[in-house]
């Protein structure tokens, strides 16, 4: 079940894209990603030594206005739980780290905004603690993940190789130019 | 053709969120008597503490999950008739026929939609009012 969620792998590093998530117990693996108005939600059981990521971008719900979002959003959180839970993380040691939900373009809409209060508003409903989010902003976002220790990374993208190939991103903005990798949290 | 205000309902799901996603469906079809259970043993006491007419259970739920709770409510002589719709994922195929082989009344793919819950509910009790 695992392997199906796998995108592409490069020895020990998963990258996660849009509409996936992947799960390990494996300390060796980095998952990665890269986000513009999606959010990634990273999870991790510290004492269990096991966690994951997924990468979603909401529907923008008209048939039933803001409740197809959360309802999307649910199943893809609950399709990332219920996979760390069978990996034996328990429910109640979950900690959380929140990336993306960046405004890429100007339009009417902001969906980036979007991902972001749903991905907090999740976290709040199921009492998972967040301990670190990078959030908002104009800027497209590449995310490392250890998913046994919770340690995450943050670099942003100035490659426009990279901005091309986020399918999300039809126009990117210009981006704050920082090539310094930065250690979260 | 049941009045949705006389369904009295148990909705068992572990995640809060995904319990209020159903139950804010469940009132869009003027279903208003609704219980939630975090798990499937807290459900399986709600119902024998008091009946209802329909479950909508979740599969994955710690201590007892969606084919536990149905295995358990058919097995209860007082609420052994009670409706009982499994929500699963799409993969989920293999599950879906055991559920049918313990007597599942139906069941629901999840993300789903307002329309398609009320489907669900409709091939169990009939057209609702």
């Amino acid at each position: 079940m695992i392997v199906e969620n796998i995108s592409q792998r490069a020895g020990k590093r998963v990258h996660v894209v849009q509409g996936e998530h992947y799960v390990t117990g494996d300390p060796e693996v980095t998952l990665t990603t890269i986000l513009g108005s999606c959010v990634a939600v990273c999870l991790w059981d510290p004492e269990r030594g096991v966690g994951g990521m997924n990468h979603f971008l909401l529907p923008e719900g008209k048939a039933e206005g803001a409740n197809e979002g959360r309802r999307y959003g649910a199943f893809a959180m609950e399709l990332l739980i219920n996979e760390l839970l069978r990996l034996g993380a328990r429910r109640e040691r979950l900690q959380a780290k929140l990336f993306g939900g960046a405004r890429m373009f100007s339009g009417l809409s902001d969906v980036g905004a979007s991902n972001i209060a749903f991905a907090e508003r999740f976290m709040r409903d199921e009492g998972i603690p967040v301990m670190g989010t990078s959030l908002g902003g104009f800027g497209a976002r590449r995310i490392q993940f250890w998913p046994t220790t919770g340690r995450a990374q943050q670099k942003t993208v100035t490659d426009t190789h990279e901005l091309t190939n986020l399918k999300e991103v039809p126009k990117p903005a210009p981006v704050v130019v920082d090539d310094g990798a930065v250690e979260l949290f | 053709m049941p009045a949705p205000g006389a369904i009295k309902t148990l909705i068992a799901d572990d995640q809060q969120s995904m319990r209020s996603l159903i139950r804010t469906s469940l009132n869009a079809l003027g279903i208003n008597q609704t219980r939630e259970a975090a798990d499937g043993e807290d459900a399986l006491r709600a119902l024998l503490a008091q009946p209802a007419n329909l479950v909508i259970t979740d599969f994955n739920m710690p201590k007892l999950d969606g084919l536990g709770l149905l295995r358990a409510i058919r097995a209860h002589g007082p609420i052994s008739k009670t409706a009982v719709i499994m929500l699963t994922g799409r993969a989920d195929r293999e599950l879906v026929q055991r559920a049918v082989q313990f007597g599942v009344n139906n069941y629901l793919v999840k993300p789903f939609t307002t329309a398609t819950l009320k489907e669900k509910i409709e091939a169990v009790f009939g057209p609702l009012e």
